[in-house]
This record gives C-alpha cells, sequence and structure tokens, in this order.
C-alpha cells in the first residue's frame, strides 16, 4: 500500500510541474504579457508603454528564469525605475525592499497576486474553491442517490417498461449539454415572461415573478433552494443519466448471474435478493464513474458557473483565461491537477475495499 | 441684476439673447454658458427661467443595487472605463461636474471664469470642503491635482494629454508658473495655447480628485481618503462593489439620500440583466442596448435615456493598411454605405444618423455643412479604376450586440455594392490587443461635450487616440485654432473646415449617433448620464 501512495504522490507531482510549465509557457507568450500590459496599464498605451510595462514588471528576460522565481528556486526579479521606486516579486503590501526575501514561489508558500482579482492568489482560490465545493456537495447528494436509484430500477428488469421509461430519460438528460439544459431551465422556471413562472405569477401561487431565480450570484453569500436549485440540477441532470446508464449495465450483468439465480430458485424474495446479493456487486463500476465525476465537475462546472453567474472555481477559471492573470492560472492548474488525481487515489483504494479480488501492488 | 450682468462672460449675454431669438437651442446655450463660468442657475436665469430645483426632498435611506460590471480600480488618471469611475466615484468627487442637460456643475470648484480667448482660467475652490480625515480642501490641492494630471511620464495618463497649454514639452510635466495659487481659495491657470476645453476636462471620469496621502499607481480604493460622501466597504473584483455613506464624515453636499448602493458584477451578458431584472435582484441596471429596450420596458421597467454623442466608427487606417492609403477608395467605400440602414439594422433606430465627421448637433459648435449623397453604384468603378476588384477587404469588430450587428451592416452594404468584404468578429479577449493597429475595425466613441475633444483627440496627426493614421496639415492647422476659439460661434466657422476635410478625407464611416437608456424598476430615482457618469448623490428610493 505504501509504495503505491509514494507512487501516486509522486506522479502528482511530476505531473503538477509539466502542466504548470506548460500553462506558464502560454500565459508568457509575448501577444499574452502584451495583453496584461494593456489591461493592467491602460488600453490605449503606446507599443514603447507596453514594452516598458513588460520589462518593469517582472515579465522580461528568460522565460525559465520566470518560472524558476514562480516555483521559488530562482531569486525574484526586482526593479528599481527611474523614479527611485523599487518594485519586485518579492515586495508587496508591507514588505518593503529592504526586508524583501530573496525566493518567494510557491515552495516558500507564496503564491503570488492574482491580477484579476488585486488578492493574494491562495486567497481567491481557496474561497472560490469552497464555493464550488458547496455547489459539487449538492450535485453529489442529488445525484448519487438519483442515478443510482434510476439504474437499479432499470437493471433489476432488463427490458421491462420502467425500464424503457428511466433508460429513456437517463439517455435523453446525458444527451443534453449542460449548456442547453440550463438555458431550458432558465426559460421553463426563471424568465418573467416565459415558461411556468408568469403562469404561476397570474394565479397568485408565487409572490416574486420567478418561480426560481436564474442566476446564483446570490447563493455566494446564502445557499437557497431558490438560487441553487437551478444550476445544480443542470449539473446533476447531465450526470444523473450517465451514473444511470453504468448502473443499469452492471446490474443486468448481475442479475444474469447464476447466484442470483440460486437465490430466487431457493425462494428469496425478490427485493432481498436485489438488497442482499446484487447491489453491492452492481455497485462496483458505477464506484469508480462517480468518483470520475469530480475532475469531470470542477472543470464542468466551468460553463454552469459562467452561466448562472455563480463565482466559484470554473468562473474563476474562465476569468483568469480571459485576461491571462498568469499567477492565478498556474494555480487553478496545480489545483487540478491535485484535484484530478487525489481523487483517483481514493478511486482505487476504495475499489480494493468494494472487490476483495484486486490487489493495489 | 445689471450688476451681476456685467460680471457675466461678455459671451454669455449674447448667447442668451440667441436663445430668445430661437437661434440656439436651451441645451446648447447651457453647455456653452456653463463653460464659460456661469452657474447653471446664473445660466437658467439669464433665460429667466428658474433652475430645475432637485425633484421633491428625497426619502433618506434604503440600499441600491445596481447591474453594472466591477472592474479592478487603477490610479483615476489611468482610468479607462467608467464603470471604474463610477465605484471611485463614492469617495472621490471632481472640480467640475458635467450634468445630463449639457451644463458644467462647480463641485470642488464654486465658480470659474475664462478670459476672452480662452488663455487664462480663474478658478475659485469651494469654500467649506473637507476631505474624510478632517483636512479642509484648498487650492494646493487643485494645484496637486494639476501636477498629477499633467505627468507625460506616467504609462497610460489618460489626462496628460488633455491640457497641452500647461505642459512644459520638453519635461512633460507641468510648466512653471501654469497653475498659480493665488490665494487659499484660487488658482489662475495660465496657458501656452488657448483651449476650450478645459472645463469639459475636469468633469471627465479621470479627473477625480485625490488626497495628497494617495500613492501613485495604487488601488484608490485601499486608502480611501476623498472628499465624497461615501467609501468602500468592498471593492471585490468581478463581483460586487460596495459603497456605504461615511457615518463619520461632514459631506459639504449635506447628507445624501442613499444609505448603500450596492454594484453587483452579473457579467456583459445583456439577456442575463433581463433574467435579474425578472426575479428582482438589481433596482437598475448600467446601459440597456438594442432588443432588449424593449424586453425590459416590457417587463414594466422604467426606461431612462440619454441624447448623446456616442457613436460607432469604421475607420480604415491608412498607417497599417496599404489597402486604404488611396484616399478615392477610402471616399468611394465611405458613401457607399447609407448611415440610415446601418441606424435601423444596427441599433434599431434609436438614434439619429450622422455626416461621416464626427461632430454632432448636440455639440455646441456644430456646424452644418451640405448633405454628403451616398452613392453605392461608385464603389465598383473607383475599385476597379484602383485595381482592387477582387482585392478583399477585412472588417473587424468586437463580438459584441450592436457594434457587430452595425459592422455587419456597413459589410453587407460594400458587398452589395460590389466590394470583397470579409468580415471578421472577434471576442474581447482578442480584439483589444491590437486594436488601434488594424486596418479597417469599428470603435465605440463615448460622449464628449465638444465636438473638437474627439476631434482633436482622434484625427489630428498628433492625436493620441489617432487610429486612423490621417495626417492632414490643413486639419491639424484648422484644429489649433478651433481650440483658440472660446465662443462656440465663432468656432463653428473652423469647424466647418475641419467638419469638411473630416469628411473629405474619408476614413470614417460613422452612421449614427447613439441614444443611451438604461432601465430601472418603480420607485428608483436615478437618471441615466450621457457619459455614464453616476452622480450617486442625486439617487434615492421612493
Amino acid at each position: 500500500m505504501l509504495p503505491f501512495l509514494l507512487r501516486r504522490v509522486g506522479v502528482m507531482i511530476l505531473t503538477a510541474l509539466t502542466l504548470s510549465f506548460v500553462v506558464f509557457c502560454l500565459t508568457n507568450l509575448a501577444p499574452n504579457l502584451e495583453k496584461l500590459a494593456r489591461t493592467e496599464g491602460s488600453v490605449r498605451m503606446s507599443d514603447d508603454a507596453v514594452l516598458s510595462w513588460i520589462e518593469n514588471n517582472g515579465h522580461g528576460g528568460s522565460m525559465v528564469m520566470r518560472y524558476g522565481q514562480w516555483l521559488g528556486v530562482a531569486p525574484g526579479w526586482v526593479r528599481t525605475d527611474d523614479k527611485g521606486v523599487t518594485r519586485g516579486r518579492c515586495i508587496q503590501g508591507a514588505v518593503t525592499a529592504e526586508s524583501a526575501p530573496r525566493f518567494c514561489g510557491i515552495l516558500q508558500g507564496d503564491w503570488g497576486t492574482s491580477t484579476v482579482f488585486r488578492e493574494p492568489v491562495i486567497k481567491t482560490v481557496s474561497e472560490k474553491l469552497s464555493s464550488t465545493a458547496w455547489l459539487m456537495l449538492w450535485v453529489m447528494l442529488v445525484m448519487v442517490p438519483v442515478s443510482l436509484i434510476i439504474g437499479v430500477l432499470s437493471g433489476m428488469r432488463e427490458g421491462s417498461r420502467t425500464d424503457r421509461v428511466l433508460s429513456t430519460f437517463a439517455i435523453a438528460t446525458t444527451a443534453t449539454p449542460e449548456y442547453v439544459s440550463g438555458v431550458i431551465l432558465v426559460v421553463i422556471f426563471a424568465s418573467a415572461t416565459t415558461g411556468i413562472s408568469p403562469i404561476l405569477a397570474e394565479w397568485g401561487w408565487i409572490s416574486g415573478r420567478t418561480l426560481f431565480l436564474g442566476t446564483a450570484t446570490s447563493a455566494i453569500d446564502k445557499i437557497t433552494f431558490w438560487n441553487f436549485a437551478l444550476p445544480v440540477m443542470t449539473i446533476a441532470l447531465y450526470g444523473i443519466g450517465y451514473i444511470a446508464r453504468m448502473t443499469r449495465a452492471s446490474m443486468t450483468e448481475v442479475m444474469t448471474q447464476q447466484y442470483i439465480r440460486t437465490a430466487r430458485l431457493k425462494g428469496v424474495a425478490f427485493h432481498q435478493v436485489i438488497l442482499k446479493h446484487a447491489l453491492r456487486n452492481a455497485l462496483i463500476a458505477p464506484f469508480t464513474v462517480i468518483m470520475l465525476q469530480f475532475p469531470w465537475l470542477l472543470n464542468g462546472v466551468v460553463i454552469v458557473e459562467t452561466l448562472f453567474n455563480y463565482k466559484g472555481f470554473g468562473w474563476t477559471l474562465v476569468q483568469a483565461a480571459g485576461n491571462n492573470d498568469i499567477q492565478l492560472l498556474l494555480a487553478c492548474s496545480v489545483v487540478a491537477v491535485f484535484v484530478v488525481l487525489v481523487t483517483q487515489l481514493i478511486s482505487d483504494v476504495g475499489y480494493v475495499f468494494l472487490n476483495p479480488r484486486i490487489r493495489l501492488s | 441684476m445689471t450688476d451681476k450682468t456685467e460680471m457675466l462672460h461678455p459671451a454669455a449675454t449674447t448667447l442668451a439673447s440667441e436663445v430668445r431669438a430661437g437661434k440656439l437651442s436651451r441645451r446648447e446655450f447651457l453647455s456653452r454658458a456653463t463653460a464659460l463660468g456661469l452657474t447653471a442657475p446664473a445660466a437658467y436665469a439669464l433665460l429667466g427661467l428658474e433652475a430645475p430645483a432637485q425633484a421633491q426632498e428625497a426619502k433618506t435611506g434604503g440600499i441600491l443595487r445596481v447591474g453594472m460590471e466591477v472592474k479592478a480600480q487603477k490610479d483615476p488618471r489611468t482610468a479607462d472605463w467608467p464603470h471604474i469611475a463610477n465605484v471611485y466615484r463614492g469617495w472621490l468627487e471632481y472640480l467640475v461636474q458635467y450634468n445630463p442637460d449639457g451644463s458644467f456643475e462647480g463641485r470642488l470648484l464654486e465658480s470659474w471664469e475664462a478670459n476672452e480667448d480662452a488663455t487664462q482660467y480663474t478658478l475659485k475652490v469651494r469654500p467649506g470642503v473637507t476631505w474624510n480625515n478632517g483636512e479642509a480642501f484648498t487650492a494646493d490641492d487643485v494645484v496637486r491635482m494639476f501636477t498629477r494630471w499633467t505627468d507625460g511620464s506616467v504609462d497610460g495618463n489618460a489626462m496628460a494629454s488633455r491640457f497641452m497649454g500647461l505642459v512644459d514639452e520638453g519635461t512633460k510635466s507641468l510648466r512653471d508658473g501654469a497653475v498659480v495659487k493665488v490665494d487659499d481659495m484660487t488658482v489662475q491657470l495660465v496657458m501656452s495655447v488657448s483651449d476650450v476645453a478645459v472645463i469639459a476636462n475636469l468633469a471627465d471620469y479621470p479627473a477625480a480628485v485625490l488626497h495628497s496621502s494617495y500613492v501613485d499607481g495604487s488601488d484608490p480604493s485601499a486608502n480611501p481618503i476623498g472628499t465624497g460622501p461615501y467609501l468602500p466597504r468592498e471593492v471585490a473584483v468581478g463581483q460586487r462593489a460596495i459603497l456605504a455613506r461615511n457615518a463619520d464624515h461632514t459631506w459639504w453636499g449635506g447628507t445624501v439620500p442613499l444609505d448603500e448602493i450596492h454594484y453587483i458584477d452579473f457579467g456583459t451578458d445583456p439577456a442575463a440583466m433581463v433574467a435579474l431584472a425578472g426575479s428582482d435582484e438589481i433596482d437598475c441596471n448600467y446601459e440597456t442596448n438594442g432588443e432588449f429596450i424593449d424586453v425590459l420596458d416590457g417587463l414594466g421597467w422604467n426606461k431612462l435615456e440619454a441624447v448623446t454623442a456616442s457613436t460607432i466608427v469604421m475607420r480604415m487606417n491608412s498607417a497599417n493598411g496599404d489597402l486604404y492609403k488611396d484616399k478615392a477608395i477610402r471616399q468611394a467605400i465611405q458613401k457607399a454605405v447609407d448611415p440610415a440602414v446601418v441606424l435601423e439594422l444596427g441599433y434599431n433606430g434609436l438614434g439619429t444618423t450622422a455626416e461621416n465627421h464626427h461632430a454632432c448637433p448636440v455639440h455646441p459648435e456644430y456646424a452644418e455643412i451640405p448633405k454628403q449623397t451616398i452613392d453605392p453604384a461608385g464603389l465598383k468603378p473607383a475599385l476597379e479604376a484602383a485595381g482592387m476588384l477582387d482585392t478583399e477587404f477585412e472588417l473587424i469588430s468586437l463580438d459584441d450586440g450592436w457594434e457587430a450587428a452595425s459592422t455587419d451592416a456597413v459589410a453587407a452594404q460594400l458587398r452589395d455594392a460590389g466590394a470583397n468584404i470579409k468580415r471578421t468578429v472577434m471576442p474581447g479577449s482578442t480584439f483589444w490587443n491590437d486594436w488601434q493597429k488594424y486596418p479597417f475595425s469599428s470603435t465605440t466613441w463615448n460622449h464628449r461635450p465638444l465636438a473638437v475633444q474627439n476631434m482633436s483627440l482622434a484625427y489630428t496627426s498628433t492625436g493620441s487616440w489617432n487610429e486612423t493614421g490621417m495626417a492632414n496639415a490643413e486639419f491639424d492647422a484648422a484644429m489649433t485654432q478651433a481650440l483658440s476659439l472660446a465662443d462656440a460661434d465663432a468656432r463653428r466657422e473652423v469647424m466647418v473646415t475641419l467638419q469638411t476635410i473630416l469628411q473629405d478625407e474619408g476614413y470614417i464611416i460613422q452612421p449614427f449617433w447613439r441614444s443611451l437608456y438604461r432601465h430601472a424598476r418603480d420607485g428608483v430615482n436615478i437618471d441615466m448620464h450621457p457619459s455614464f457618469e453616476h452622480h450617486h448623490y442625486k439617487w434615492s428610493l421612493a
């Protein structure tokens, strides 16, 4: 077990390094730096001013050295401009030029400052990640039970009417991308002019003008059923169909096994057969799929968070990419690597407990 | 009254008689007379009218939620979006304010006077104004601000190019003796060239007045010392900005009605704004565009309109585009586009057609020149003559609603006229990278109070925002002359030359003037400003 874990951690660090270097290279391409200069300085800056801005803000010099600065293995840049003001990577806030450390990269625990949000990257990322965690939590709470129930119900009697109906639902939801289902949900439930809200308002069943809120911005401060239902449903619907299909396939396979037939012939009640004999074996495959949902959710939320204006990790990623916020993008990619590999680790370990035939090493 | 009248700028009384004779609109009069140093009530009085009183005593209290993009705060002189200024307007104020009715109102200045040829201005500081740290606001602060504004060494200083008469060309900073403190309450501007736009420039959004403790280039909300009635409680970029009434500060203007103003960022999608209005998550928005005007009207929200000289310009660039070096080609392209069609297709007809010379009838010095003839049939022969019949012309625009639609309308007309047009739309993230260099693309221009302001910025050979590559010596000379004429009537004579040259050069297709709109729910007392300025102290909730 231990060698396995160590190997996994090693892979994780290597992946994070590689990915962050790739992201670093892409964000540091000359046109991207120019764009950064124009948004940070002024849109109307002359080309000379842009070049001097890039040079004066530590984006000059070799790319490898700058990546080293971010890592904390190369000394941070320091510049004194013609007015005698010294600025540098490690000089910010209360830290003066004299007291500034030589190195300040992620090895020293300094993730840098976000140029979009004007605050430490670590603060932005942790805040947004926790917002997204709430979203993911609710999605999981809705998605996992619903999809397992649908999958088990349709898988236990393959070809029955229940199976057909539930399968159609599952295929339809999983075939609809979030940007379609999200818009449809908003039109039906959260528009003052279309869908069911105007009708309900006319009947006096709802006090406001819409049944649900079309944006989840207010959920950052306080999650309510009204502002969170639509984004959660949008993400969950897609996953529900997918996991339900997996569960169904796995369930139907289990139901054809000899030991199920034996149990049935012994005269065990059908629900007992399902709960005691079939379910545990049928859940192995869906478990992996559910664990795979975490990395997918982290990136899948990009669309939903943008659509519903929920300011979480996905939305932050869009802002960071749109504004070429180098430090923030790097942190986001490291976080993404971390989440993907940790959930896969949990999935692999969990597998062992569900299926005694599998050994980790 | 007679005594007072004698103290007025000589031109003001003449202007007033022109209004009475019907030669001048009231709006133009207000704009010009206040620029000459009259207070708005005095200007109204000259017309024999009462100044419109602030609507009946506004109710104090309440929180107003405004849907607006919250951008990162910047050193005000480098601010490049009105959104940025609308946040720092909470605690920073201006020397002069441009009102939606076209008049200039002294804020931190009590009054000002210009001499005959607009080379000297005397600024009177408003007494009784204090900073929110208790210090008094004096003439020293005004002098210090001019030093900041004229500093040309700061990357992206938007104010630097606006006070040419005060700047020392060599050092690119304030000329010695240009801004003189006469006494604690008086400042004298001594300019090397005449400039009619000084007062208008003082009212523009980068001209916010900062405290002496402000660190150049820092975030103004970090240490919000200002003279204004609010304080920033939170500025979270891309999310929200909250202004709350500063309880520890006695604002010179009295008590502001609203307790708090919340700017909430819901992105740029206008459809989202409609959803927000529908679900009561905002009380008013920043701007309503195109088809969404009808939609929000339909929701029962109140439409607020500002008549403006805001516009879109599809400009050719001869400095970067070889295709557009030939004036005949530029003219043929310009004349192939019918402005009325662009207005209809691009902006739902919510404005008035323009004449390809970037001077608007709402500008005081606008001159009427003979109408251009639209001639789509002339494009093909012109292209043929230049051997460019098969040349591909690329027309670039932002992928944003009406900007894209208007540019599409131009492209379609050029295509119909026989040109080979390639239309490119770019998202904001790529468009702004090189936008000043595109050979043929559309740019939006905000409203400015005087026509010479935009024209001198954009079309003189030295203009800092010149993105056409136009360099016409005659135009430059006429502009220098126009900028020395404080009297708008005198300036109008020169405007004939300026407008004619600009139109004739063919660099720009400037199809229409936009009216600007925003919406608010019932019970919200706000206004729409032609330059998107938010005058918080005028706002209240019923």
